[in-house]
């Protein structure tokens, strides 16, 4: 049961983090199309959106870590 | 996932791995800005060039989110949480370092089943980040400076913006105080926690001629992922004090 349990925690995590970071860079190249002389400045905006966005997936994966190897739950 | 020793004391329980992933960062972190800034340079040499960039770029934090006269107050803060995170989250790439254990130690928590759990496998080194009671600790630690910071300007204006726009908002704003140093926490230890299970996976489940270039390139995303989360935790702890001490509200 923990197994299965592990698997939809970070399957699920990965459907959200692909959406998210799908969203986030599709919206960061229509950016820079737009304007290429704003590509660092924008650049740098996007990594920190990135570490912001991954943050709920992530957290989701580690405790799907903690549950598929029974150390808690 | 590995055993660590464990040491119970006072009722609670201290993870010694932990205490010396901290404690090798905490000298690192001294013995990089002590060199650094013995035989001050109009023309800096190597390191102190580095030490003064990484200044300079903490500067650039606390002055994205404070005034002028606060961000110089809080910069020596924003430099030291950026320093020992930036390190704390490297520590995992030394990995390996472990000790085989055959007979049981009950004063360092390793009992018969812990270790037959482990085939005597006990890791001695990790991040310290990579735990959740450190971060939690330092999540919980920028949240109280950050309402003593509150309280100590103004206790009326501090009490006043729980109220604000509208009264019934009261339970919004506490969520918002509960959520933000959980969150706080949770984003960097899981994101060097999963990075530091992902390496464990890899090198136990796989060959060499398999796991090796995955392994590789994992190991450079993580130096990254620390480095950008060192630099989130910072940006965040200055928001959560800049939201206390400035004076829109």
């Amino acid at each position: 049961m923990s197994i299965l349990a592990g698997g939809i925690m970070i399957g699920l995590a990965a459907l959200a983090a692909g959406v998210g970071n799908g969203l986030l860079f599709s919206r960061y190249l229509e950016g820079i199309t737009r304007q290429p002389e704003a590509r660092g400045t924008l650049f740098g905006q996007a990594m920190i959106t990135l570490g912001l966005v991954e943050a709920l997936p992530i957290i989701s994966i580690a405790f799907g870590i903690l549950v598929l190897f029974k150390i808690i739950g | 996932m590995e055993a660590t020793p464990k040491v119970e004391f006072l009722g609670l329980t201290f993870d010694v791995t932990v205490m010396i992933g901290t404690l090798f960062t905490a000298v690192a972190v001294f013995l990089l800005t002590v060199l650094a800034s013995r035989g001050l340079q109009m023309r800096p040499g190597k390191l102190q060039n580095l030490v003064e960039m990484i200044i300079e770029f903490a500067r650039g934090i606390t002055r994205m989110t404070l005034d002028a006269k606060n961000a110089e107050r809080y910069l020596g803060f924003a430099l030291t949480l950026f320093l020992f995170i930036l390190i704390a989250n490297q520590l995992g790439i030394i990995m390996m370092v472990s000790a085989e254990v055959h007979h049981p130690i009950p004063a360092l928590g390793l009992t018969e089943d812990v270790l037959e759990k482990v085939h005597g496998h006990v890791g001695l080194f990790k991040s310290p980040t990579a735990d959740i009671n450190v971060t939690v600790a330092m999540a919980l630690a920028i949240a109280l400076y950050a309402h003593f910071l509150g309280i100590k300007k103004s206790p009326k204006d501090y009490l006043a913006h729980y109220f604000k726009p509208f009264k019934w908002m009261v339970f919004l704003h506490l969520i918002d105080e509960v959520a933000k140093p959980t969150t706080h926490a949770m984003r960097l230890w899981a994101n060097i926690f999963a990075g530091e299970v992902m390496i464990l996976i890899l090198l136990k489940f796989g060959t060499p001629l398999v796991s090796g270039a995955p392994l590789l390139i994992w190991m450079a995303f993580s130096l990254f992922v620390g480095a950008i989360q060192a630099y989130i935790f910072t940006v965040l702890a200055t928001v959560y004090i800049s939201q206390k001490i400035s004076d829109e509200h």
